[in-house]
């Protein structure tokens, strides 16, 4: 068997198929971009890998397997495993630890029922296993409505409530959700038919980002093949912006609203969600441990991804592991620092934390599962205030202190370039924007600034004095500046 | 509330409202479902069914101004808690008291460190979006904003005034019958529930994001003349501030200083085609509303700093 896996995969296989009767499929990604196309040629218990594979790569290792006299040629790197439904992970380059979640990442055909049952099987396990077996399984990323909270009394509170119940798989914006929806879209499904049994709901709402065309068409892929799926289930676009992952927004898009605003709370989506029915909104990412925790799979591990100034990876950690391995797969060594837990989680450079909510929450970073490096020559201060402005440019308008607050903090921050530096001013004004906005996307939002003025006040202190340490600030301003007296010469 | 909760439906009236689209969310429903005790500031107050804790607040003497600026609360109009100059404290944290249903038991109180910074704080951020020419604005002296801000001891708020920090958008004086200065605009959505709510009009909506987040029209039209409009004149009333006035009245309460009025108090009007209009519904009927999605991604990147 020859699997090639992840984006650009098709014409590498197709140059395979060539040269060979054994089996040549596509598969999804592994969650490392960077050694894709990636060649598994597998035979007799031993995997061999060859990374950044063009077709003539795949020709060559296609005209010789399945030929006992003939070797393969050198490959990066060879695994020998039991027959197995999992990716036997190699050692490689942004692989890092065992991997649970994502283990079929790269190693199954996407859209094949069939492969999903060979590997792991379809289980209908009734509701009451499920509640016993997934029940404490932690919410995962900030399109969750129960991030970091155990899902199943919020299951059983839209089960006991009147009504049509919904569940929505909210598999937008996140790289974590868009690779287990892009490479492994049954167990997404999986666990959301689990939820739509013991809720007993009449309808699954899988809503993706209308940019992450891949996504959506293997997910619609799945949901088609997908046998004696429970209910009626339906993959919904929403706009690509940020704001539009949060869940009641995301409910706004699922009702088909032409403007996404978020709703106001308590009460939540689990009593008034999709057309005022209770609904569960749970990340693709959730839904998969779900489906894991049903077959017994360990469900504490965190799927992380990492970008930035680096090699975009996605990689699975324990929860004894700490977030520096998932930046160093990633290929980083040397950075400014590193933003913890999202588009609004928390600068740091102490990379020593374990990645699960209770620990991230000490140290005040998020837990949406995606690491952004700051390279070594960044600046935190213009990176925090360029974080800022996106807020102020991206919110969705409805609530006062998000609003208005993202625009007076990118103000304050501004000032600082003019030595301008009102700590007291700035502290208060993130305090009233955590605790006083709407939804996730205006009381997160402070946070990237108010880690980087922990982490790195004497930055703030500097710029405050017309300096920038990274040097970035001024060679950019310099650059403005020549920008603009050329223009003013012409 | 939203259109798609047709407001009359035990009534058997033709579906006036399917092709309404406001751009604004579904909010649940955030009222107490049964008779309440609570305690606001010491003091034990009783609140119907159907109430929220600024219901409760209101009933007494409290410790300290709760503005509540953009709560209206009758007619089908709100709560629609986009000024969040209601924060109380609870045993729950601080809550919007509008949009936060009166639970029993609850425990609340107005002057706790956290409630009251906050609605300073909101309040000022309200004024840091206004066009403060009181002077030349035909709501002086009856103005929801003004009230609050006295009421507040606002003397100089920490953000400044729209003035300090952009453009003006020019007055729409398109209309015969209501002129619009979305400088003053607070974004509290009052106008655009009465005329889709409860007039059932699907003209005004929602529209845009972030800074852009403004009043617009549901036909796309980019002025009040070329709206749907047909001058019932509801948003008027129920507007906190000189947003929406009726003509006529825009220097009702204006100083007498010659050559300065709210007309040209920013200095860019729009003014009407001077085209001459049929009945008073001309448009109305033969313009399909608006629906086109939103799409998109975030907006580039800005020049930093």
């Amino acid at each position: 068997m020859v699997r090639v896996a992840g984006r650009g995969a098709e014409e590498v296989a197709a140059a395979a198929r060539e040269r060979t009767d054994v089996p040549v499929v596509d598969v999804g990604s592994t969650g490392v971009p960077g050694v894709e196309p990636l060649v598994v040629a597998t035979d007799d218990g031993r995997s061999a890998f060859y990374a950044n594979a063009t077709p003539d790569d795949a020709e060559s290792v296609a005209s010789v397997i399945g030929e006992p006299t003939r070797a393969l040629p050198d490959a990066d790197a060879t695994v020998t495993h039991d027959e197995t439904g999992a990716l036997p992970v190699p050692d490689l380059d942004g692989f890092s630890g065992s991997r649970s979640v994502l283990a079929r990442c790269g190693w199954l055909r996407p859209a094949s029922a069939d492969d999903y049952a060979e590997s792991v099987g379809f289980t209908d396990a009734a509701a009451d296993e499920v509640v016993d077996a997934a029940g404490g399984v932690l919410g995962r990323g900030w399109g969750d409505w129960n991030a970091d909270e155990p899902a199943g009394a919020l299951w059983e509170g839209v089960r006991d409530r009147d009504g049509s119940p919904a569940v929505v798989v909210n598999a937008h914006g996140n790289p974590g959700d868009a690779l287990l929806a892009e490479s492994d879209p049954f167990a997404v499904l999986e666990g959301a038919a689990h939820v739509a049994r013991v809720v007993d709901a009449v309808q699954v709402f899988v809503y993706v980002s209308e940019t992450d065309e891949r996504a959506r068409d293997t997910l619609e892929a799945a949901a088609a093949a997908y046998p004696d799926f429970p209910t009626d289930v339906a993959v919904v676009e929403g706009p690509s912006a940020y704001r539009a992952a949060e869940p009641t927004m995301a409910i706004e898009a699922v009702e088909g609203n032409h403007r996404l605003e978020a709703r106001l709370r308590p009460p939540g989506p689990e009593v008034e969600g999709v057309f005022g029915e209770p609904t569960v909104v749970h990340t693709a990412r959730t839904f998969a441990h779900v489906a894991g925790a049903v077959r017994g799979d360990d469900t504490s591990t965190r799927v992380l991804s990492v970008t930035g100034d680096t090699q975009d990876v996605t990689v699975e950690l324990g929860e004894t592991d700490t977030v520096r391995s998932a930046v160093e797969a990633s290929g980083a060594t040397d950075y400014t620092g590193v933003l913890v837990g999202g588009r609004f989680g928390g600068l740091t450079r102490k990379l020593d934390v374990a990645p699960t909510p209770i620990a991230l929450d000490e140290r005040d970073l998020g837990t949406d599962g995606v690491l952004e490096v700051l390279g070594s020559d960044a600046c935190p201060v213009a990176f925090v205030g360029r974080r800022s402005q996106f807020a102020a440019d991206s919110n969705c308008g409805r609530c006062v202190p998000c609003r208005e607050g993202s625009t007076q903090l990118s103000e304050l921050l501004r000032d600082i370039y003019d030595g301008e530096f009102n700590e007291a001013k700035i502290t208060e004004l993130l305090r009233v924007m955590e605790s006083t906005s709407i939804c996730a996307f205006g009381r997160n939002a402070p946070r990237p600034v108010r880690t980087g003025l922990r982490e790195f006040r004497d930055h703030f202190e500097a710029h405050a004095n017309g300096e920038c340490p990274s040097g970035q600030c001024l060679v950019d301003a310099d650059a403005e500046a020549e920008t603009e007296a050329e223009a003013a010469t012409l | 509330m939203s259109s798609q909760e047709h407001p009359h439906a035990e009534f058997d009236v033709p579906p006036l409202t399917e092709t309404i689209a406001p751009g604004t969310a579904t909010d649940p429903d955030v009222k107490s479902a049964e008779t309440t005790t609570l305690t606001v500031d010491g003091h034990e107050v009783t609140v119907p069914e159907g109430s929220t804790v600024l219901d409760a607040v209101e009933e007494v003497e409290t410790d300290e101004y709760v503005p509540a600026l953009c709560n209206y609360d009758r007619e089908d109009i709100g709560p629609r808690s986009e000024c969040r100059t209601c924060m109380v404290e609870t045993n729950e944290g601080i809550v919007p008291s509008c949009s936060t249903p009166a639970e029993e038991g609850l425990e609340v109180s107005t002057d706790a460190e956290a409630a009251s910074e906050a609605r300073d704080v909101n309040l000022d951020l309200v004024l840091s979006d206004h066009n403060l020419r009181c002077t030349t604005c035909g709501k002086n002296g009856r103005c929801d904003l003004q009230d609050a801000s006295i009421e507040n001891d606002v003397e100089e708020p920490r953000y400044g005034v729209f003035d300090d920090r952009d453009a003006y958008e020019p007055i729409d004086d398109s209309s015969d019958f209501i002129q619009i200065d979305r400088n003053k605009c607070i974004l509290c959505n009052r106008c655009v529930e009465a005329c889709n709510d409860v007039q059932v009009e699907g003209v005004l909506r929602m529209e845009g994001h972030g800074q852009d987040t403004r009043i617009g029209f549901q036909n796309g039209a980019e002025t009040m003349e070329g709206s749907t409009c047909v001058s019932c004149g509801h948003c008027v009333t129920v507007c906190p501030t000189g947003s929406l006035v009726e003509k006529g009245l825009e220097d009702a309460a204006t100083l007498p200083i010659p050559g300065f009025n709210q007309k040209n108090s920013v200095g860019k009007v729009i003014e009407s085609s001077d085209v001459e209009k049929g009945p008073m519904t001309p448009m109305k009927a033969d313009q399909v509303t608006e629906t086109s999605r939103e799409t998109g991604g975030d907006a580039e990147e800005r020049q930093w700093p």
